[in-house]
């Protein structure tokens, strides 16, 4: 038999039998084991090398607060490294390693640097590897990082699949415990939404691990009663395998649940869900860590936590040790005594630093009174102890007891700050609690059962949740404690902080060398980092430094806990969010067309838009997007451009609204007619522009740019119910309904005479620039038309509701199949707006005004608007300021270059003879030279000036000249005609 | 006869499967149409609302089905809903008559998608996109809520006890009807 220190009793199923690896070497366990319980079943008592020193390692803790026995799970790309061993579940096959050693476990090569110890104390790298200087980053660093360090990651893409989700209670109880198990069935029971969530698979807490009874009968057996009860319940969610890991504002907590991880393949389920749970109230139940004393080569493996010893016997029907001591300085490490040898296990002796009489009767063990144990023996497992008054036991395992800290770290994740309670020796929840968080049992410092219980109920009770049932019965065991923090006999390094290899000279140096506040040790020392967060480190440690500092421990007081409580997985933090799904994309109404016609798309927020549509035989974009532009301009061309925003607007005070909003006047706007506007934030800089439709006597259609669909708005939205409530407006948004395509070029109108239906007059007279109408289109279907252009063409826009986008698409190609008419994209669009010199994003970036634009007259006097005052203050009037010009290479074979300054000729470029930037570029094929736009001091006066265009990011510069922006048609002939 | 006829291509139209004991499925024809109350006209534009449906205009957050089927649902103090069956698209003239001017009327319906739900499973599934409280004691039949799902905003209305339809923004249709079958999948499977 392999399970050599298998005892009988416990909550696991021993008829069954489970294969699993450790190291590549077969090992047994049952249903119900943890890793932890099997290994130590299975004699394996070496687990893993420390993280600085390589020092041996075994398995500290039964709980989620193990700082040593962290191992990599599985392997391949669902490999995991840094897992607690004493909180993963046994399953058939799972594969375990142990980490952070070069060679074997056994025979790590690197524990080589436990002998150069004496060099490598706290902060050594801050004061070592000083020279040379260049060899930090090169050298040092990485070679430290090299040998030091945790598990290793599988460089894959994680396989597995994680989700999100929101959940809402009345009452969230954190812990599964005597005082989780009692508030969750007192509120339960008064008819609350309760969900009850425990970190471990098995609810009952403590009660699994201890013999205690509760109603006369085992207190595991009371508690699967009470989740059996509860499981029945419709108001009830229970979640085991979950961890609540953080409290956040307005009753909002942290949930992860561990869906799979017990499984051998996750076989495609999540493996994890990260929920959000809204509650009402909380109770935090989520019991409390036992802590060890420090006493020299106290991180043998074999040396434990006697809480978790008593659980490794009771719960898990295992020996941690054949011959286990016990050392304690209060009344709870004699119950591990009592226990262990209640199941047989040897116990030679007790050693409490008290010198007080037996708290219990623990037969054949010696009672050691008012001693302490100073050392320890055995290579790569205890084998001895040596005790404060020389004497010497032998022993495979020693159980420790320091006493017991609350688990009070959520209490803190919103600045709370905990207290000290002298009688426990240890820090309880403070007064300043996060919102509707109440604290019961051991987490409030209720330390023993029945008080446990009775604080469960009464928790509930206080929130509202009045239960009649009686309290069950249970004892109030002994818990007296008189603090020991370490052995000040002990010579051989005290280790404090076993994941981090802290020991207590590191603090008394970190003291010495001024680092005396917490936050400073913390830093200093890297105690209560990584995994464990110093769970059984942090508070014998700032009990050192008061002891050194002269100071109380309350006045020491302790690093700030924040959320996660134990580690969450990336992958569960990010969700399904992940590749095509990391964000949702938004498509055009003809993007199916565009798909089957070669089109390549460009990501525009979360549109996806045409950038252009290759043809056979093209080299690269640039041949697409040139063709694409000189047929519009030869023909026509055609554009899906439904992703600019829609606002439809209605109401009798419609018109006043927009020339409130827009800085020039819209009471004029006739129906039938649209006009382009500019609106400005409050403080007179340009926001966004587009053009509103009048379609009829108290209905406006207003087009805004694809960025602001969503933020003007909102702004809109905001003026309507806070800053004119008086007026009659109503806003909805549009911008999906219609699918809307610019049909520009010469032959636009030849075109769209084929598509509208012919009771609509579409000449020049009676259809001319800036009108609009409503239309139908290929027989009766509902349409709009505009006559606007960005392209600076003869232009419409058309649109018709967006389930026929795809359809009005294919209509316009076909029916302009005979003007060569061409589909066109975002990059030709871009440079035809360029050549016509139209301002867009880059020329509206929030840093200009209609000033610097050139529509500074554009801003009415005669009315106010959002913006109008601040717009007029003379800074932002400047002679000087910069103003919207043209450019253009003299070297018409150069490539201007977005983002260059202006710096005049002979001029240094420094930021003192900068004289504004180029806005945009593109190669114009219309003209055959690159043009560009961009914004320069006093531009408008400069025309025919040649400055230099320079681009330090480059590394280049050029001459260009200083033209209007007006590229193409700048009287406007075309879009009249 | 016109040259050119258009055909509609509603963006989820067929969608339709059944995961987790649910149906999900895009319903056909479903025609929106947002109705405003004028400032100072509201008595009577609830007055015609009445009058034209058989139903009075329910309180913020609920919906109410009508004679003919129509189910109006209120969003806000002055802004409402109308769902109806319409395959056509003129779905705000046949509204406007019916109201006769005394309400402000916009087309929504190709604004939006619709995706109904329905079956035992639906709420676990809905708890992993939807942050709001879908509790029947606060989220009763017929009540509705706006709400942001995977990012995408949508109107969420229960229609029966195991009944849900989700309205979200046409244009990203397809990555609503992923977000919605992906979280069927993973009840499923859990």
């Amino acid at each position: 038999m392999s399970q050599v220190n298998r005892i009988k009793g416990g909550l696991i199923d021993p008829a069954t039998e489970i294969t699993f690896t450790f190291n590549g070497k077969a090992m047994q366990g049952h249903p119900g084991d943890t890793l932890a319980s099997a290994l130590l079943a299975n004699g394996q008592r070496l687990v893993g090398r420390s993280f600085k020193y390589h020092r041996p390692r075994g398995i500290f803790t039964a709980g989620s607060e193990e700082p040593n026995a962290l191992v990599e799970l599985r392997k391949g790309a669902t490999q995991e490294p840094n897992t607690r061993a004493t909180v993963t579940e046994l399953f058939d096959g799972l594969e375990a390693r142990s980490q952070n050693h070069r060679g074997s476990l056994e025979f790590d090569l690197m524990a080589v640097t436990d002998l150069l110890s004496p060099f490598l104390s706290a902060g050594f790298y801050y004061k070592t590897f000083m020279w040379p200087r260049a060899f930090w980053e090169k050298l040092y660093e990485p070679a430290i990082r090299a040998s030091a360090g945790l598990g290793r990651l599988s460089m894959e893409e994680d396989p597995d699949r994680y989700d999100k989700g929101y959940l809402h209670c009345d009452l969230l109880v954190i812990g599964a415990g005597p005082a989780g198990l009692m508030a969750a069935r007192t509120a339960a029971r008064a008819g609350a939404r309760v969900i009850l969530a425990d970190e471990d698979f098995v609810m009952g807490g403590r009660l699994n691990a201890e013999t205690l009874e509760v109603d006369g009968k085992p207190g595991s057996d009371w508690a699967v009663g009470v989740v059996a009860e509860l499981a029945a319940m419709a108001n009830v969610r229970l979640m085991p395998r979950s961890t609540v890991y953080g409290a956040y504002d307005h009753g909002v907590y942290g949930v992860l649940e561990r869906c799979t991880d017990h499984l051998a393949t996750s076989g495609g389920k999540p493996r994890q869900v990260l929920w959000r749970v809204y509650a009402r109230h909380a109770v935090l139940a989520a019991g409390a860590t036992e802590r060890p004393v420090a006493f020299g080569n106290n991180d043998r493996p074999g040396v434990m936590l006697a809480g978790a010893v008593r659980a490794y016997a009771n719960r898990w029907g295992v020996a941690p040790g054949r011959r286990v001591a016990v050392f304690t300085n209060n009344d709870d490490g004699w119950r591990t005594a009592a226990d262990l040898v209640a199941k047989g296990i040897e116990v030679p002796a007790v050693i409490d630093t008290r010198d007080a009489p037996a708290v219990c009767d623990v037969p054949g063990a010696r009672h050691v009174r008012g001693a302490a144990v100073m050392d320890t023996r055995g290579r790569k497992g205890l084998r001895q102890i040596t005790l404060t008054d020389g004497q010497m036991i032998d022993a495979d395992c020693l159980a420790v007891s320091g006493g017991w800290n609350p688990n009070l770290h959520l209490t803190c994740h919103q600045r709370g700050r905990p207290e000290w309670r002298d009688d426990l020796a240890a820090f309880v929840p403070g007064r300043e609690l996060p919102p509707g968080m109440v604290v019961a049992g051991a987490a409030n410092g209720a330390m023993t059962l029945a008080a446990a219980l009775r604080e469960g109920c009464a928790v509930a009770e206080t929130l509202g949740y009045a239960d009649k049932s009686d309290l069950p019965r249970a004892e109030d065991e002994p818990r007296d404690c008189a603090p020991v923090w370490h052995v000040p006999q002990s010579r051989a390094r005290a280790w404090l902080d076993l994941q981090n290899d802290v020991t207590v000279k590191d603090v008394k140096q970190a003291h010495q060398e001024g680092f005396r506040a917490v936050e400073h040790l913390k830093r200093y020392t890297t105690l209560g980092m990584a995994t464990d967060q110093g769970k059984t480190a942090n508070i014998p440690a700032l009990a050192i430094m008061a002891e050194c500092t002269g100071r109380t421990i309350p006045e020491t007081g302790t690093t700030i806990f924040r959320p996660p409580y134990t580690p969450v997985p990336i992958g569960a933090l990010a969700g399904r969010a992940r590749g095509r799904a990391f964000r949702p994309y938004r498509l055009t109404p003809s993007h199916r067309w565009a798909e089957a016609h070669g089109a390549t798309f460009v990501e525009v927020g979360n549109w996806l838009r045409a950038q252009w549509f290759a043809r056979d035989g093209e080299q690269g974009w640039r041949d697409s997007v040139d063709r694409e532009v000189l047929m519009t301009r030869g023909s026509v061309g055609i554009c899906d451009v439904t992703t600019l925003g829609k606002i439809d607007i209605q109401g009798r005070d419609a018109g006043e609204f927009l020339n409130r909003v827009y800085c020039n006047g819209f009471a004029t706007l006739a129906v039938g007619k649209v006009r382009y506007g500019l609106m400005l934030r409050e403080d007179g800089i340009a926001y966004d522009d587009g053009t509103t439709a009048r379609m009829g006597e108290n209905h406006y259609v207003m087009t805004t740019t694809t960025a602001n669909a969503v933020t003007v708005f909102r702004r809109l939205e905001f003026a309507r119910q806070c800053l004119w409530p008086d007026l009659d407006v109503h806003l909805i948004s549009t911008t999906d309904g219609w699918a809307q395509f610019a049909v520009a070029g010469p032959n636009a109108r030849k075109l769209l005479r084929k598509v509208v239906d012919t009771e609509h007059d579409l000449s020049n007279e009676a259809f001319p620039f800036m009108g609009c109408g409503e239309v139908t289109v290929c027989g009766g279907m509902p349409a709009r038309l505009f006559r606007i252009s960005f392209s600076g063409e003869l232009a419409y826009e058309v649109a018709v509701p967006a389930r026929f986008g795809n359809a009005m698409m294919g209509v316009l190609m076909e029916a302009g199949r005979e003007f060569d008419a061409v589909p066109y994209g975002t990059e030709a669009l871009g440079v035809m707006r360029i050549e016509k010199g139209h301002a867009a994003g880059n020329e509206l970036n929030g840093q200009t005004t209609a000033h610097n634009l050139g529509m500074g007259r554009m801003v009415s006097r005669k009315k106010d608007c959002i913006g109008n005052v601040l717009s007029q203050r003379p800074e932002m009037l400047r002679d000087d300021a910069v103003k919207l010009v043209g450019l253009r290479p003299v070297d018409r074979a150069t490539g201007l270059i977005s983002g260059s300054h202006f710096i005049g000729q002979g001029d240094a470029a420094t930021m003192e003879n900068d004289q504004g930037w180029m806005s945009s570029v593109a190669y114009s094929p219309s003209l055959e030279h690159s043009i560009g736009l961009g914004f320069l001091k006093r531009g408008d006066a400069r025309m025919g000036e040649i400055l230099r265009a320079v681009s330090p990011v480059h590394g280049r510069e050029m001459e260009v000249e200083v033209v209007s922006a007006h590229f193409i048609d700048p009287d406007g002939e075309r879009l009249r005609g | 006869m016109a040259e050119y006829t258009l055909q509609a291509e509603p963006p989820l139209a067929g969608a339709e499967m059944e995961i987790a004991g649910v149906r999900l499925w895009a319903p056909a024809d479903l025609a929106l149409v947002s109705l405003a109350l004028p400032l100072g006209g509201e008595d009577a534009a609830l007055m015609a609302i009445r009058a034209a449906y058989g139903a009075g205009l329910p309180e913020i957050g609920r919906s109410v089905v009508a004679d003919d089927g129509t189910r109006l649902v209120r969003l806000s103090a002055d802004l409402a809903f109308a769902l109806f069956t319409h395959a056509t698209p003129d779905a705000e003239h046949v509204v406007a008559d019916r109201l006769n001017g005394a309400v402000y009327t916009t087309d929504q319906t190709d604004v939006w998608v619709a995706l109904a739900l329905s079956g035992p499973n639906t709420r676990r599934a809905l708890e992993r996109i939807c942050p709001i409280d879908l509790h029947r004691q606060v989220f009763a039949v017929d009540h509705a809520a706006r709400t942001v799902m995977e990012h995408l905003g949508v109107l969420i209305l229960r229609t029966g006890e195991d009944d849900y339809l989700l309205l979200s923004a046409s244009s990203s249709a397809k990555s609503f009807l992923h977000a919605v079958e992906v979280s069927l999948t993973n009840v499923n499977q859990t």
